[in-house]
């Protein structure tokens, strides 16, 4: 059977925004990570596991999100299922991407709802459009984690706040390891 | 006085953002604050081993690892006199070129292309024209299929170490690379193709200066230590022990960056400059390429970097081709790295990063601890350039309204390529 993959992003060296790659980090040293399944501490670019990503079952992708919530609050966004509003804290889900890859131009081509999709960054795609994009080659169902950060600036470490939230984020996505 | 304001080049509020403040007819103040990270980071490599700075420097962007790490390497090796093996220097190179293919392939195809076919996004723009993007996505696959079989991973290269590498590619991981690469070629002919189609994009034009690295023979993205400076026919070097003086480090109260001049004028870096340096790689297929694109050389049109960025896609794959052959030919010898000896003493590396020039330069201690270091990226040598073209772009347009100049200069920073808080990845809610 094709492993799960979970997909930890951002920068280590940025503070609060590489709280994905932490994640990862973690996680993969966690005893209760499932047998088979697989922890890649991603980095910024999401295109770049376009082949782990089609070799697996399903993807769970975490990165870091920059909101008025809560520091630590968990949202899922994940498919498959039909565009709602915007996600649901600690998991309820709602769902964002199209699963069925005979609709994914339809589906790629309208906002994606409860995230920003500006291309505002000059230099690679967010995660959020980097998915949309994967949609058109790799039928495998991706759940979006965004944790949402305090600040983000160089620093090697988390931020106090954020670290303290750390162990609560690793159950919620072993939770989504099911 | 009107004010054109653009703050969504980059992901972090108030970084990678052009104001320009119009007066009329007259342009006033034109800035473009880059986030460059790079500098703030001298603090967490202060006081690292040797065999530690590559791996924390190389997360500086996840796009450049590669570049990131190999500069790294140089500097160091430079500090400490090493020479590594020719078979380092191919995989080096044969690194670089899959760093250039993933990046370019990137901005060509899923930022700049939407911008020439306006559309807002690759996203939108898949829904209409699927293969484009595809098309784009096999040619970046290719790259990182290059850089994972030599880096040993994704990003940030774990087999690239101080004075060689850590472990050789096997011959069946090339004969598969070799065989990517034959599609590559027949893709990037393919991106050549949609080049000749874009509409020309001609928002201003003038005088600018362009440095890049001058290789001693085969083009290259990593070997030298001289850098050229070409300006309207009038040509200086600057060796990489100098390179302050080619960066000059002029510190502006908008920008994090160090915004870099050359005698007193901005300097481009990038593709377009390279390719100026050193236009003897343009004979054969990129010599027809580049008349398909009307490309003529000095360019007067930042836009132009994106021609070039095309051109070079066929030439990296081309080139990488070449070094496969050339390593199956010799046969990959399973050599340790050269051994490094540590000493006080400064290292300065120069290298050609997909958007531009990249230096590090790093002070040891005689334990072989970094006392000093300095990253300047490409974008932070490019920002005087991109202040002076987005200023002439304004002028010399006719068109005065906020919608079209917005584009104008969206595109032209685009065409740039510019890693603005490149290390940053964040979500945004709406």
């Amino acid at each position: 059977m094709k492993p799960l993959l979970v997909i930890g992003l951002g920068n280590p060296l940025m503070g609060d925004e590489g709280i994905g790659w932490h994640v990862a980090e973690r996680l993969s040293a966690d005893p209760r990570l499932p047998a088979g399944a697989k922890v890649i501490c991603g980095g910024t670019d999401l295109l770049r596991y376009a082949d782990r990503i089609e070799e697996s079952r399903r993807v769970i992708v975490v990165d870091a999100l920059r909101d008025d919530a809560e520091p630590g609050s968990v949202w899922s966004f994940e498919a498959p299922g039909e565009p709602s509003g915007a996600g649901e804290p600690s998991g309820a889900g709602a769902p964002v991407f199209g699963s069925d890859a005979d609709i994914a131009c339809q589906q790629v081509s309208s906002r994606l709802p409860g995230l920003d999709n500006r291309q505002d960054n000059a230099h690679c795609l967010s995660a959020v459009q980097a998915i949309q994009l994967l949609r058109l080659t790799v039928p495998v169902p991706i759940t979006l984690l965004g944790i949402s950060i305090p600040s983000a600036s160089v620093q090697t470490g988390l931020s106090p706040e954020l670290a303290s939230h750390l162990p609560a984020i690793l159950d919620r996505v072993l939770q989504e390891l099911g | 006085m009107s004010k054109i304001v653009i703050d969504h080049l980059a992901r972090v509020e108030g970084h990678g953002g052009i104001t320009v403040e119009i007066e009329g007819d007259t342009v006033g103040s034109v800035h473009f604050d880059v986030f460059e990270g790079a500098r703030l980071l001298e603090p967490l490599v202060r006081g690292k081993r040797f065999d530690e700075v590559a791996p924390v420097l190389s997360r500086i962007c996840a796009i450049c690892s590669v570049a990131h790490t190999l500069t790294s390497l140089k500097a160091t090796e430079n500090a400490f006199a090493v020479r590594v093996s020719p078979q380092t220097e191919l995989l080096r190179e044969l690194l670089f070129r899959g760093e250039s293919i993933e990046s370019h392939a990137l901005h060509l195809f899923l930022l700049a292309v939407p911008d020439y076919l306006n559309y807002p996004s690759a996203i939108a723009l898949s829904a209409d024209k699927p293969a484009v993007v595809l098309l784009g996505l096999r040619l970046k696959k290719l790259g990182n299929l290059i850089q994972e079989t030599i880096g040993g991973r994704a990003i940030h290269p774990v087999n690239a170490v101080p004075g060689g590498f850590g472990k050789a590619p096997a011959i069946e991981q090339l004969i598969e690379l070799r065989s990517a690469l034959m599609q590559g070629v027949t893709d990037s002919d393919a991106a050549m193709d949609l080049m000749t189609t874009l509409p020309q994009a001609d928002f201003c034009h003038c005088d600018t200066v362009y440095a890049a690295l001058r290789t001693p023979s085969q083009d290259s993205y990593y070997a030298g230590d001289e850098v050229m400076a070409v300006s309207d026919g009038s040509r200086a070097i600057v060796h990489a022990s100098d390179y302050k003086t080619l960066t000059n480090e002029r510190a502006t109260p908008h920008s994090h960056a160090k915004h870099s001049t050359f005698r007193d004028k901005p300097i481009m870096v990038g593709a377009l400059a390279r390719l100026t340096v050193n236009p003897r790689r343009l004979i054969g297929k990129l010599a027809v390429a580049k008349k398909r694109l009307k490309l003529q050389l000095p360019a007067d049109n930042p836009m132009d970097n994106n021609k070039a960025q095309a051109l070079e896609l066929i030439n990296d794959v081309e080139r990488a081709l070449e070094i496969i052959e050339q390593l199956l030919r010799a046969g990959v010898k399973d050599e340790p790295p050269v051994p490094v000896q540590p000493r006080a003493a400064t290292g300065t590396a120069i290298t050609e990063a997909p958007r531009g020039l990249l230096i590090h330069s790093y002070t040891y201690d005689a334990e072989g601890r970094i006392t000093a270091a300095d990253v300047i990226t490409p974008t932070a040598l490019n920002a005087a350039s991109m202040e002076m073209h987005f200023r002439k772009a304004v002028e010399q347009s006719a068109e005065r309204d906020d919608a079209t100049l917005s584009r104008k200069l969206q595109m032209i920073a685009r065409a740039y390529d510019p890693c603005v808080s490149c290390s940053v990845h964040l979500l945004r809610r709406q």
